[in-house]
């Protein structure tokens, strides 16, 4: 173990005397305050978090990555090309010990930076309302959409395999299958037809979603929602009537304890919007259900994309969010030393740093890429999904976990997912990385020159 | 366990990338160290000295057979613990300051802070850098990284010190102060395997040698055995009258052999520790390295409070008796007396000089070369000669301890003893 610390306390030294580190920390602590300054979003209190937040959070988290890349492998790699490692590697000291300790004090260091920057960010953050000259009413905004932790409610796609089933054999009874479209091409398209009409409202239909366990905190919930039209409206804006409340009175009619609410609003298509609802409508069991009436006003049908309807409440407080948040990007920073570890192992400096930063930026669109596999011809795309689908899967999905996609429009980041993330980048996927790093350094030789 | 370090078939072939175009660096290697020796690995370039000793220490694989380090696996921490290694340059990390190299070696050893801090003084004196001691590696000279180099490997009092090139980079007071490091060392008990292409290092220092050339062996035996003439002698006297020496050629003729008679030259290395020690008594200042004769005390204490020195310390070979050996110690016993214990001064550096002063007003014996007292022993007298007139040069010089306080005039004492029991 004291070797393992001497080793830590020496790449930390390491990094911070060779100005790889202060490099980074200086760019940051410039950036950093002066971002605070400049950045103004829309213009409202709100936007102007938002854009500090967004842009701070992402610096950080991107500059520390690339300097945990470089350190990580520069540490190892230096010390095999310049040979520094002959007179460690034969003190009592075992190879594992000697890699564990590089990348403990890699992750010592970004332990470090990261609470350091997380501190100025938070702090920064927390006290520009007070610095800035605002309404009351921008303060009452912030705090309700960004100083909070809201939860999100989804709707599961409806299940309509049985109903597009029934479809599909009236159609080929009746002998109107089209001849040059196969079988489940066919199913895929009625699917997505049936899909769309349980999202979609007629002039004067009622369209009802339920959510279960709402429980908020605060004194306001909110529905975001974005309507799609079939015949733009002159002015882009249709009229809805919306309802919350008990979901007993909504669908069946019967009597509420708890207050319904019921308003009409205006609102822009294909943009996301957010009514704030007040939280008494929620009845005490949190069976809650949302309906939208497409009002008469409107000429024309209008329906939800899949992600298009959701209801947010306050689930915990923004302390508690960032918290969470920072603890994210510590995980990518870990799965990425352990990387680095990894690839200085067999190959030289400027090799390895190519080869992680090809791994990092294709981490970071991995769900943009899978999904393009998607898209191809058939047959290439069973090359791609043996190969390259199969590498992108076992990377992390930084994407996914986007720092950012949280804090902004004040997600909350449950302790669930924050520990599945855990479990999967660092327990398993960095682990394994770690692991191979060790066999290969344990059993190479030291001496050989690396290319 | 025989020897200290033994060899079986040792091979090493490199191949390139396919496997071809091979190279035997070592070649069907048997090499053995006895405990308690001093051994000479000597061969040119690519010889493949570098490559056996990497294989010993597991930073390479033999291709074939195998190598057994104090009886053990090289690559084994338990071995390392007792071995101090010199590569064949020192690769240090540039950004650390020499004081903070030798606490980071002394941490992987787990040395305790205390036992640690104690050790790290006593090497830097002793290799003659505490003037520089925070000043970053990178900063330094070829010669000055070597000393750190060494010092380095002496940080866990190793039972067996294996050097490589040791004296490359290093001013001759450094190179002379390595050779009697090495033979000190020996002296208690230690092995130390060397490997050099410096010839007159190894000839002065090494018990044994083997000589390689393309991986193989082509000698290997006692430095006396394969040096010696035997049908030749020499004998040194001091300074003689004519009359004794056509005395003396006389009874030479009668025995009907040749006879030549000169007057000895000094060897350069004794002239220039003579000239650096002038430069020095007139206080002349220099950024580099401070030549000191001392050796850590930590390498020549036998008894230490410590519990980990004792073990480490504790001496685990048989009392020495090799002829090189009994050269040094008796001198550098009566030296250690001699020089007068001051008070110590707060700058190293006028400590020095004033201890410098203070050696030169005593009336020590001048180490002058004189031609008279006849000594009957062959090739080692002369060695033996030299060998004082060298050390007392060189402890004068800087003075043979630097006393800071009572703990190191204790350790002078116990010092001495211990030479002079051995």
């Amino acid at each position: 173990m004291h070797s393992i610390w001497a080793i830590a306390t020496n790449t930390i030294k390491q990094a911070l005397r060779m100005k790889v580190a202060a490099v980074f920390l200086i760019l940051l602590l410039v950036l950093l305050p002066v971002m605070g300054f400049s950045a103004t979003g829309d213009g409202t209190l709100k936007g102007r978090l938002q854009t500090f937040v967004s842009y701070g959070l992402s610096l950080t988290s991107l500059l520390l990555c690339l300097l945990t890349i470089i350190i990580s492998i520069y540490s190892v790699a230096s010390d095999i090309e310049q040979k520094q490692i002959y007179t460690v590697i034969t003190k009592p000291i075992r190879r594992f010990e000697f890699l564990l300790g590089k990348l403990l004090g890699v992750i010592l260091l970004d332990v470090i930076l990261l609470s350091l920057f997380a501190v100025i960010i938070y702090t920064i953050t927390i006290y520009t309302p007070e610095f800035l000259n605002t309404t009351e009413a921008e303060r009452i905004q912030a705090n309700n959409e960004f100083f909070t932790a809201r939860a999100a409610l989804t709707v599961p796609a409806v299940d309509v395999s049985r109903d597009v089933e029934d479809t599909y054999k009236k159609l080929e009874i009746s002998n109107e299958l089209p001849d040059n479209i196969s079988r489940e091409e066919i199913i895929a398209r009625l699917t997505m037809q049936k899909q769309l009409a349980k999202r979609a409202a007629d002039v004067g239909q009622v369209l009802v979603w339920e959510f279960d366990n709402v429980e908020p905190l605060a004194q306001s919930m909110f529905i975001r929602f974005k309507y799609d039209v079939a015949v733009n409206p002159p002015d882009m804006q249709v009229y809805g009537r919306w309802f919350a409340g008990d979901y007993q009175y909504i669908k069946y009619g019967t009597e509420s304890k708890t207050p319904i609410y019921d308003r009409i609003h205006k609102h822009s298509v294909r943009n996301f919007h957010e009514i704030a609802v007040p939280a008494d409508v929620v009845p005490e069991h949190g069976h809650l259900a949302v309906a939208f009436l497409n009002a008469p006003l409107n000429n024309t049908v209008i329906f939800f994309p899949p992600d298009g309807i959701e209801v947010l409440y306050k689930a915990d407080t923004f302390t508690g969010n960032f918290l969470r948040v920072v603890l994210l990007i510590l995980f990518r920073l870990i799965f990425l030393a352990c990387l680095g570890i990894l690839a200085s192992t067999f190959l030289s400096f400027p090799v390895a740093i190519l080869l992680c930063l090809v791994l990092f930026s294709t981490a970071c669109v991995s769900g943009f890429v899978i999904e393009s596999f998607s898209f191809m011809s058939e047959n290439i795309s069973v090359i791609y999904s043996y190969t390259i689908k199969l590498v992108i899967q076992l990377l992390p999905k930084f994407d996914k976990f986007n720092p950012t996609k949280f804090l902004v429009p004040a997600r909350l980041l449950s302790w669930s997912l924050l520990a599945r993330c855990a479990a999967v980048m660092v327990c398993i996927k960095a682990f394994l990385l770690l692991l191979l790093a060790l066999l290969i350094f344990s059993y190479r030789e030291i001496a050989k020159i690396i290319v | 366990m025989k020897y200290a370090v033994e060899t079986f078939s040792l091979t090493k072939i490199f191949s390139d990338w396919w496997g071809r175009a091979k190279v035997y660096a070592v070649d069907d290697l048997n090499l053995q160290v006895r405990y308690n020796e001093v051994f000479g690995l000597l061969g040119p370039n690519g010889s493949g000295k570098t490559t056996t000793l990497k294989m010993l220490l597991g930073l390479l694989y033999p291709t074939k057979g195998r190598a057994l380090v104090l009886g053990g696996d090289g690559a084994d921490p338990k071995i390392n613990s007792r071995i101090g290694f010199l590569p064949e340059e020192s690769y240090l990390y540039r950004y650390l300051s020499a004081r903070e190299t030798l606490d980071f070696y002394g941490r992987l050893f787990g040395l305790p802070a205390k036992v640690r801090k104690m050790r790290i003084e006593a090497l830097l004196d002793m290799v003659g850098l505490m003037a520089v001691a925070n000043r970053p590696v990178g900063t330094f000279s070829k010669g000055m990284a070597r000393r750190i180099g060494l010092a380095q490997a002496l940080i866990n009092d190793p039972d067996l010190l294996i050097l490589d090139e040791p004296t490359t980079g290093l001013d001759p007071i450094g190179t002379r102060q390595i050779k009697d490091l090495v033979l000190k060392l020996a002296e208690r008990g230690k092995t130390v395997l060397l490997c050099s292409h410096l010839l007159a290092d190894v000839e002065d220092v090494c018990d044994r040698i083997a000589i390689l050339y393309g991986g193989k062996i082509h000698t290997q035996g006692q430095v006396r055995d394969l040096l010696q003439q035997t049908n030749k002698r020499q004998i040194t006297t001091d300074a003689i009258s004519d009359t004794a020496i056509e005395k003396i050629k006389q009874l030479i003729r009668n025995e009907d052999a040749d006879c030549v008679v000169t007057s000895p030259m000094d060897k350069l290395e004794t002239f220039f520790i003579k000239t650096v020690a002038a430069a020095q008594q007139q206080a002349q200042t220099t950024s580099g390295a401070v030549s000191t004769t001392k050796i850590g005390d930590f390498l020549t204490r036998q008894t230490v409070a410590e519990d980990i020195l004792d073990k480490l310390v504790s001496p685990s070979g048989v009392p020495r008796t090799a002829p090189v050996s009994q050269e040094g110690s008796p001198e550098s016993a009566t030296t250690e007396k001699v020089v007068p214990v001051e008070s110590s001064g707060p700058q190293p550096d006028e400590q020095l000089l004033s201890k410098l002063t203070g050696s030169a007003e005593l009336s020590q014996p001048e180490p002058v070369v004189r031609d008279e007292k006849v000594t009957t022993q062959p090739v080692e007298s002369k060695a033996a000669l030299q060998e004082q007139v060298k050390k007392n040069i060189l402890d004068q010089l800087t003075g043979r301890s630097k006393p800071q306080g009572e703990d190191e005039e204790q350790t002078d004492k116990l010092q001495a003893g211990d030479a002079g029991d051995a």
